[in-house]
């Protein structure tokens, strides 16, 4: 069973993994430790599933997120490109909820993306309520 | 009798007098001769094309008619002066003045004097030439230079703007999500502890407020977007080595200027364009002042839907080292400045839909640095520009 969090009337109070629902995860593949530290933090007090990763390259040592996963990526990831996560995402079978984050200019943004964007874009900083309001 | 310089013998005054006339009829240059009492004896054709006065009206009359009324009322003086002591203000020396037409208008002239002494007494030469055009072209120099100055600190601004933006988005997203993780922990369970939920929620309104200071100082330097318009890119280039050789010592280098017939022109804001050039051929001018082949060149040509302009120098060219950083605000390795330029000018082609690039080894053996800018605004920088304020998809 796929938990559809947007039909929740108050997105930050619902409880994804309840008993006898399919587990969810949200991956954060942030380079910012300090970031990607606070960010898992949160979610995890919220009552997610976090898995972090550092870069690109460990988020595809892993098996693929699920369909019901999220995904947060920062599109300035060292090596990989959070741009070619993206795609690499859009690409699977069951893709995942994909929230992009950046904190660079809206031209470097821009030109990051091309023609890859995504659904949903968060710039730094971030609030609670900005990633909340789209779990 | 005059002797005749061509070693032809004496000449009749009536021979002397038609070459005289003849010279001064031909002279381009206004040419006026005065007495002592600084009346007009000559007036030559120049001279009325350039005053409006023809010789019989002027001819007697003091020469301050042809003199703006702040020149005129110390003309008397100066030749007095002269007359007295000897003290040379003008004389064998030329300077820029101001002369009056008959219509009243007034106009830049360069004025040499020189002096005779003749069987009637003390007679002044003057010589003129209008340099209206010449002031108009400095002048145009002149507000072009300081426009792109003022467009250049904006600019840094902007780029100084975005970099610490960019810089403390980090930190603060992080100060953030720890704070609101903080206060989430304190008010659950049975032991929240209200003082320090209070405490910490002051310290998430102030976190906050950082914030909405970064969105805002981002919001101010990304709503800048280029005024664009046709351009004519071989004026533009050329404006652009003009504007860089008045103000810098190019002795020895050579310039070129390599532009493909009939170009297209592109959409673009001209006076950012010209920020870019300017700062490209200065770079350029400075990588070859130590060499002793001192060439810069600026070539334009379309290559697909893009106007691309390379400005190569024979210079050293950019240690390999330096090129991951070189369009970073901040990184110059330049004693001077703040090493924004080029971040700077890679901002300006970005906004433009296009790019700016180094290659090490450009034509002229030195570094080339290329611009690219789209011929047209493209469907890419349409839709940013539709957009407007946000991103598709983006929220704050």
């Amino acid at each position: 069973m796929v938990v559809q969090f947007s039909d929740c009337a108050v997105p930050a109070r619902c409880s994804p993994g309840r008993r006898g629902e399919a587990q969810v995860t949200v991956h954060i593949v942030e380079d910012d430790p300090g970031v990607g530290d606070a960010l898992a933090l949160l979610l995890r007090q919220i009552g997610h599933e976090v898995a972090i990763h550092p870069d690109a390259e460990s988020l595809f040592e892993d098996p693929p997120p699920a369909t019901q996963d999220t995904v947060i990526v920062d599109l300035g990831l060292p090596g990989v490109s959070g741009v070619q996560v993206i795609r690499w995402l859009s690409r699977l079978k069951t893709p995942p909820k994909i929230i992009a984050i950046s904190g660079q200019p809206r031209q470097v943004i821009e030109k990051m993306l091309g023609d890859d964007q995504p659904a949903i874009l968060l710039r730094k900083p971030l609030t609670e309520e900005a990633i909340v309001r789209h779990l | 009798m005059d002797e005749d310089q061509s070693g032809g013998g004496p000449v009749t005054p009536s021979v002397s007098e038609a070459r005289l006339s003849s010279v001064l009829g031909t002279a381009v240059d206004g040419i006026v001769v005065m007495d002592h009492q600084a009346r007009i004896l000559l007036f030559n054709t120049a001279c009325e094309k350039l005053f409006g006065y023809t010789a019989d009206e002027v001819r007697g009359q003091n020469v301050k008619i042809l003199m703006p009324e702040d020149f005129a009322l110390a003309h008397d003086r100066f030749v007095s002066n002269y007359l007295t002591t000897g003290e040379k203000r003008i004389i064998g020396i030329g300077r820029e003045v101001r002369g009056k037409h008959r219509d009243g208008r007034e106009f830049p002239i360069e004025l040499s004097v020189g002096e005779a002494v003749t069987p009637e007494g003390r007679q002044f030469i003057g010589i003129m030439r209008d340099i209206s055009a010449r002031k108009a072209v400095e002048q145009r120099l002149a507000q072009a230079q300081a426009q792109l100055v003022s467009m250049t600190r904006i600019s840094a601004l902007d780029e100084m703007g975005a970099a610490i933006a960019h810089e403390l988005n980090q930190p603060l997203t992080a100060i953030m999500l720890y704070l609101q993780a903080a206060k989430r922990q304190a008010s659950s369970g049975s032991g929240a502890d209200s003082k320090l939920v209070e405490i910490v929620d002051k310290g998430v309104n102030e976190a906050e407020r950082a914030s909405k200071i970064i969105q805002r100082m981002r919001r101010f330097v990304e709503k800048r977007e280029p005024e664009r318009r046709a351009v004519a890119v071989a004026p533009l280039i050329r404006e652009c080595l003009e504007l860089v050789t008045l103000g810098n010592a190019c002795d020895g280098v050579a310039f070129a200027i390599d532009v493909e017939d009939d170009l297209p022109q592109i959409s673009a804001d001209p006076v950012q364009v010209q920020q870019v050039l300017v700062n490209l051929i200065r770079n350029a001018l400075e990588a070859v002042r130590a060499v002793e082949d001192k060439r810069v060149s600026v070539s334009a040509g379309v290559r697909e839907r893009d106007m691309i302009i390379r400005v190569s120098d024979s210079g050293g060219g950019v240690p390999a080292e330096l090129v991951p950083n070189l369009f970073k605000a901040f990184s110059g390795s330049k004693k001077k400045g703040l090493g924004l330029g080029l971040a700077i000018s890679r901002s300006i082609a970005q906004n433009h839909g296009g790019d700016l690039a180094v290659e090490q080894a450009g034509s002229g053996g030195g570094a080339a640095f290329v611009l690219r800018l789209p011929l047209s605004v493209g469907r890419a920088s349409a839709e940013a520009q539709d957009a407007g304020e946000g991103m598709k998809g983006s929220s704050e």
